[in-house]
C-alpha cells in the first residue's frame, strides 16, 4: 500500500510540550486522529501542512517534501477556528478561491452551497456554527483535492448536520486516490467511518491501529479487586478502579478469556480505549 | 496571489461605499471653500487595510491562508499590492473629484493637483514601507501601539528638527525633493521593496 503522509523523526519544542512522531499514513482510508485537548493533534497537523515550519525532522507527502509549495493544491482543509473573515460573504470565497486555486471548481462550490442550504449572499458572521462547518468542509472540497486534513470538522455541530458531514467524507474516499485525516476529541464520530486510528497523547503517539484490529482484539475485563490480584500483570495494559470493580484493558481478548475462567470481557468503543490509556494506572 | 488581494478588497468593500458618501459630502463642502482633498485617499486605504490586518486576526484567516499553495509569500505581498491598489485607486477618483472641483470653483490648476496628489501617493507608500513590517513581526494588535508611539516620536522628531536647524537647510532640502521629484519615486521604490524583502523575512519564521 503507498503511502500518503510519511514522517520521520519529526520534533517540535514547545516551553512545556514537546511533539515527537514518527509514523507513515497509508492513502486510500480515512484517518482518525484522536486524543485529548492539547494532546498535540493540532501541532501534527500544522507541522504536515507546514503551516509550523520550524520543526526538526522530515515529513512527506505524496512522496514529496512538504515544504514544496505545490503540494497544497492537492490538499483540502478545515482547520478549527480558523477561516476566512466574517465580513465576506459566502459567495466572495468563489470569487477568492478560483483565483488561489488553479483546479477550483465554482460549479462545484455553488453545488455544495445548495446541497447544504447555503445561502450565497450572507456574510460568514450571519451563519451558524453548524452552516458555517459545512461552508468550510465546500470550500475544503471545491478545488477537487486527493487529501483531505480536517482539524475538528464535527466539533460543535448538531447530531444531524454532523451525520451529514459525515457521509460527504464517506463519498469522497470512495476514490480510492482519496484520503483523509480527521483528527476528533468526539471519538464517536469516528466509529462507523475511520479504517485506522491514531492516538496521540502528550504528543506521542501511543497506538497507531486499525479501527477493526482495536474492535477484534481489545476489550474490557471488569473484575473485583480479588480477582484484579490474581491477573498476570502482562496481561493488564490499562486499568480504572471503580468503587465497586476494575476496567481492566486488555489485549488479544480471546486469549486471555481462555486463561481465566468466569471473567467478563466487555466490548470496547474508541472512547473507552482513549479514557482508559489516558487515565488508566499501569501495573 | 491574486484571490489574496481580491479577498482584501472585497473586505473593504463596504467601508468603501461609506467612504463615497463621505467624500461626496465633502465635495459639497470643498465647492464652498478650497479645501485639499488629497489627503483623503491615502488615510482612508491604510485605515482599510489597518480593518482587514485586525478581521485576518480576529478569524485567524492567516493560518487558514497558510494550507494555500505559497500561502506564506503571497499573504505578505498581496498585503502590499492591495495597499498600493487601493491608494492608487482612491486617489485616482479624488482627483477626479478635485478637477471637477477646480472647474467648478474656476480655480483649476492642473500641475499643482498632480504634485499635490502624487506627493500624499508617494508619502503615504514610505509611510506604509515603514509600518508594514512592524505589523507582520507583532502582529496588528502590538503593531498599531508602535505605529502610535512612531507619529507621535516623528512628531516631536521633526518638530525639534525644525526648532534647532537652520530652517533653510530643511527648505532647500524639500525644494530639492520637489524640483528633482523623479527622485522620489525612486527612493520610495527602494525603500518599498526594501520593507517587503524584511516583512517576508520575519513572516517565513513567523509561528503560527
Amino acid at each position: 500500500m503507498k503511502n500518503v503522509i510519511e514522517i520521520k523523526d519529526l520534533i517540535k519544542k514547545y516551553d512545556e510540550f514537546t511533539l515527537k512522531v514518527n509514523m507513515d499514513i497509508p492513502s486510500g482510508l480515512i484517518i482518525g486522529l484522536i486524543g485529548e485537548n492539547g494532546a498535540g493533534k493540532t501541532t501534527l497537523i500544522k507541522c504536515i501542512l507546514n503551516i509550523i515550519n520550524n520543526y526538526k525532522g522530515e515529513i512527506k507527502i505524496f512522496n514529496l517534501d512538504n515544504k514544496k509549495d505545490s503540494l497544497k493544491e492537492e490538499i483540502g482543509v478545515v482547520l478549527d477556528n480558523s477561516f476566512f473573515p466574517e465580513i465576506l460573504k459566502v459567495k466572495d470565497i468563489d470569487t477568492i478561491m478560483k483565483s488561489i486555486y488553479q483546479k477550483w471548481d465554482s460549479k462545484l462550490f455553488f453545488k455544495y452551497l445548495q446541497d447544504f442550504q447555503l445561502p450565497n449572499d450572507k456574510t460568514l458572521k450571519e451563519l451558524s456554527k453548524g452552516m458555517l462547518k459545512k461552508l468550510e468542509i465546500a470550500t475544503a472540497l471545491s478545488h477537487h483535492p486527493k487529501l483531505l486534513i480536517l482539524d475538528e470538522p464535527t466539533s460543535g455541530l448538531d447530531p444531524v448536520v454532523r451525520s451529514e458531514v459525515l457521509e460527504i467524507f464517506q463519498n469522497f474516499i470512495s476514490d480510492e486516490d482519496h484520503s483523509i485525516i480527521l483528527s476528533t476529541h468526539i471519538t464517536s464520530d469516528l466509529e462507523h467511518i475511520a479504517d485506522r486510528i491514531i492516538f496521540i497523547d502528550n504528543g506521542s503517539i501511543v497506538s497507531n491501529l486499525e479501527y477493526n484490529e482495536i474492535l477484534d482484539n481489545y476489550g474490557i475485563l471488569k473484575c473485583d479487586s480479588k480477582t484484579f490480584e490474581k491477573l498476570d500483570k502482562s496481561d493488564i495494559i490499562k486499568y480504572k478502579k471503580n468503587k465497586y470493580n476494575y476496567e481492566v484493558l486488555v489485549n488479544n481478548k480471546t486469549k486471555v478469556k481462555k486463561k481465566y475462567k468466569d471473567i467478563v470481557i466487555d466490548k470496547i468503543t474508541l472512547e473507552d480505549f482513549m479514557v482508559l490509556m489516558i487515565k488508566g494506572g499501569n501495573e | 496571489m491574486l484571490g489574496l488581494i481580491k479577498k482584501d478588497l472585497l473586505m473593504s468593500r463596504n467601508t468603501l461605499k461609506l467612504y463615497l458618501i463621505i467624500f461626496v459630502f465633502y465635495i459639497f463642502l470643498a465647492l464652498n471653500g478650497n479645501d485639499s482633498l488629497s489627503f483623503i485617499p491615502p488615510f482612508v486605504s491604510i485605515l482599510l487595510m489597518f480593518s482587514t490586518f485586525s478581521y485576518d486576526n480576529y478569524n485567524k484567516f492567516e493560518c487558514f491562508a497558510l494550507s494555500f499553495p505559497n500561502g506564506r509569500r503571497n499573504l505578505v505581498l498581496s498585503k502590499y499590492l492591495a495597499t498600493i491598489i487601493l491608494i492608487i485607486g482612491t486617489t485616482i477618483i479624488t482627483i477626479i473629484a478635485s478637477l471637477l472641483i477646480g472647474i467648478f470653483n474656476n480655480t483649476i490648476n492642473y500641475q499643482e493637483t498632480f504634485l499635490t496628489f502624487f506627493y500624499t501617493i508617494m508619502f503615504s507608500i514610505i509611510f506604509l514601507a515603514i509600518i508594514y513590517p512592524f505589523i507582520f513581526k507583532f502582529g496588528i494588535e502590538k503593531a498599531r501601539i508602535i505605529i502610535f508611539i512612531l507619529i507621535f516620536g516623528l512628531s516631536f522628531l521633526i518638530g525639534a528638527l525644525f526648532n534647532s536647524i537652520d530652517t533653510n537647510f530643511l527648505t532647500n532640502a524639500l525644494n530639492f525633493l520637489y524640483y528633482n521629484y523623479l527622485l522620489l519615486p525612486i527612493i520610495v521604490i527602494v525603500l518599498l521593496i526594501a520593507s517587503y524583502l524584511l516583512s517576508k523575512h520575519f513572516y517565513l519564521k513567523k509561528e503560527f
